[in-house]
């Protein structure tokens, strides 16, 4: 057994060595970092006053790495699996002692890591930025701010939590694993990595809508119809629930509560071990 | 009696194609024992299940009828695997690792103990002849040198069983060579090869049995000095032969009930001539200066 999670290591750390060698990473996290920093010169916009500006940045920010992370997790996954199978590197590797859960594992745990470098920088340089406006802000309205009463004189204006922005981090990550999970739980079937992409992108704007079945299932009075409907909403994960990075970073009108946190990391957490042992139990019976 | 290295008894495996499942049978009750420490060729002309075999015996496929044994264990299980190593056909790595970089991840892959791999590494490097060129990226191998690393990763974890798929193919004859010296010495150290390439001439200088599969149906096996053999005929090889001898010769042949049925004049083989004619430095790297 420690030789098999020894192997899905050794995996993990090739994958993630390719992953970050490839281009499209490389120019997907460019892109993203630059979309980012930009938000910083959004000044000339006409927010109703300069205390929305950091809400500005944030909101422009988080929505960045959800956008371009939720890309990356799809094709880097596809891309990942594919490319072993196309080179037949599979061939070589599961001609070894490898289990085929070990070789899924391996994969995942690879597209987790390049996950969580892309989030960890991203929010890095979000992190920076915010700080630094802040700290400007701050020097703006100097006078109210050392008074203590600038929220009295500015009820819109609130202050950075950054380890709401910490925690919003890692409900991202989580989300872009379980991505990862459902895309190779498709490419475990499949046969070509454009197909991949598309079902799990498809699967990806279900997951986003999710909660629209949950309300239509309240709604439905036949039994068979609201039974399959639960059943779907259940199978497919409520992406909504990750979606809570402005409440954490500016926590001072709606504070989510940590149990909240914590469900949504153990639900994340469920969905991912689920999706990797479909993947795996799939691809057990496929033929390399 | 000793356990066969690989031992198939009525194998018979069919593919489902497209959305109809028709069934495409690619080995039809195929049965062979390759025998330990013996260099076993594999034979078959294209679509022939060839492929199909190698991949049962490395448990990559399931079979639909029969069973395959590895020492003894059943071939999908991982303990078979760890006896078996595997050079596929026209093999391709992480270009972006060294030569030892990739060897030494096989060799942690299959477990070999982390104090025994850097000497295990540089051991079968050297054996394939690619010490001066380990710390160069894969990336920038040559095919024969491709061919060479992948049977590194093949013997780092000192399987009993080596399976070689096309391994000359796209290699020139000096590399060639090379491999087949190289699948000698395996047999030397006491493994067990099995050999698959369509170039006869190879199959025959190195294996000592074949089988012949055609349409999923095995058609030929057994030694390859019996198979080669042809009953009741010899060759006499005679330098400076007279022909004004041939009568004389024929007339006692005939005294003894035998018959001469045709002289040649000796021919020795291309690929040998051709490793006669580029000399001593066949085979040998570049400086890489």
């Amino acid at each position: 057994m420690i030789a098999s999670f020894r192997q899905v290591w050794q995996i993990a750390r090739l994958t993630f060595l390719e992953a970050v060698r490839q281009r499209f990473f490389n120019f997907l996290i460019l892109l993203a970092l630059a979309l980012i920093a930009s938000a910083g010169y959004f000044r000339q916009l006409d927010f109703r006053d300069q205390s929305q500006e950091l809400r500005f940045i944030a909101d422009f920010g988080l929505g960045g790495i959800v956008f371009f992370g939720s890309i990356l997790s799809v094709v880097a996954t596809a891309q990942l699996f594919f490319s072993e199978i196309e080179n037949r590197t599979a061939l070589t590797m599961l001609a070894k002692p490898v289990r085929r859960w070990s070789f899924i594992a391996g994969k995942l745990l690879g597209v987790a890591l390049l996950m969580l470098v892309f989030v960890g920088v991203l929010t890095t340089l979000l992190g920076f930025l915010l700080w630094h406006r802040e700290q400007q802000l701050i020097a703006i309205y100097h006078d109210a701010f050392i008074k203590g009463n600038w929220l009295n004189e500015y009820p819109d204006a609130q202050r950075v939590r950054f380890v709401g922005l910490a925690v919003d981090a890692l409900l991202q990550w989580l989300k872009f694993d379980v991505l990862a999970a459902i895309t190779m739980l498709v490419a475990s079937f499949s046969n070509t990595n454009l197909y991949t992409v598309v079902v799990s992108f498809f699967i990806f704007l279900i997951c986003q809508l999710q909660y629209i079945a949950y309300d239509s299932w309240q709604k439905i009075s036949f039994p068979a119809l609201r039974g399959l409907v639960w059943l779907l909403s259940k199978f497919f994960p409520n992406f909504q629930l990750f979606a809570v990075g402005e409440f954490l970073v500016f926590p001072a009108k709606v504070a989510v509560p940590h149990s909240a946190i914590l469900a949504a990391v153990g639900y994340g957490a469920l969905y991912v071990v689920v999706f990797a042992t479909l993947a795996v139990s799939s691809f057990r019976s496929r033929e390399i | 009696m000793a356990v066969p290295a690989i031992r198939i008894t009525n194998l018979t495996k069919d593919f489902r194609l497209g959305l109809r499942g028709i069934r495409l049978r690619a080995v039809d009750n195929l049965s062979f024992e390759v025998a330990d420490n013996h260099v076993f060729g594999l034979l078959g002309p294209n679509g022939s299940g060839k492929s199909t075999t190698m991949k049962v015996i490395l448990g990559l496929l399931e079979p639909t009828l029969g069973q395959c044994e590895i020492f003894g264990l059943r071939s999908n299980s991982v303990e078979a695997r760890r006896l078996v190593g595997y050079l596929p056909e026209s093999p391709y790595f992480y270009r972006f690792l060294t030569g030892r970089e990739l060897v030494d991840y096989y060799a942690s892959i299959c477990s070999v103990p982390r104090a025994e791999r850097p000497k295990r590494v540089a051991d079968v490097i050297d054996l394939v002849g690619l010490t001066a060129a380990a710390d160069r990226r894969v990336g920038t191998y040559s095919k024969g040198m491709l061919q060479r690393i992948g049977l590194a990763q093949a013997i780092v974890h000192d399987p009993r069983l080596v399976i070689l798929d096309e391994p000359t193919a796209g290699v020139d004859p000096i590399g060639s060579e090379a491999i087949s010296e190289l699948i000698i010495e395996l047999k030397r150290r006491g493994k067990t090869v099995l050999l698959c390439s369509h170039l006869l001439a190879q199959v025959e200088g190195v294996c000592d049995d074949l089988a012949i599969l055609n349409q999923g149906h095995l058609v030929a096996s057994g030694s390859v000095t019996d198979l080669l053999r042809r009953q009741g005929q010899s060759n006499l090889v005679v330098e400076n032969f007279p022909i004004a001898a041939r009568e004389e010769i024929e007339a006692v042949l005939a005294r003894h009930g035998a018959k001469l049925r045709h002289i040649d004049e000796a021919r020795v083989a291309l690929d040998r001539l051709f490793l006669e004619k580029i000399g001593p430095t066949a085979g040998k790297p570049k400086d890489p200066s």
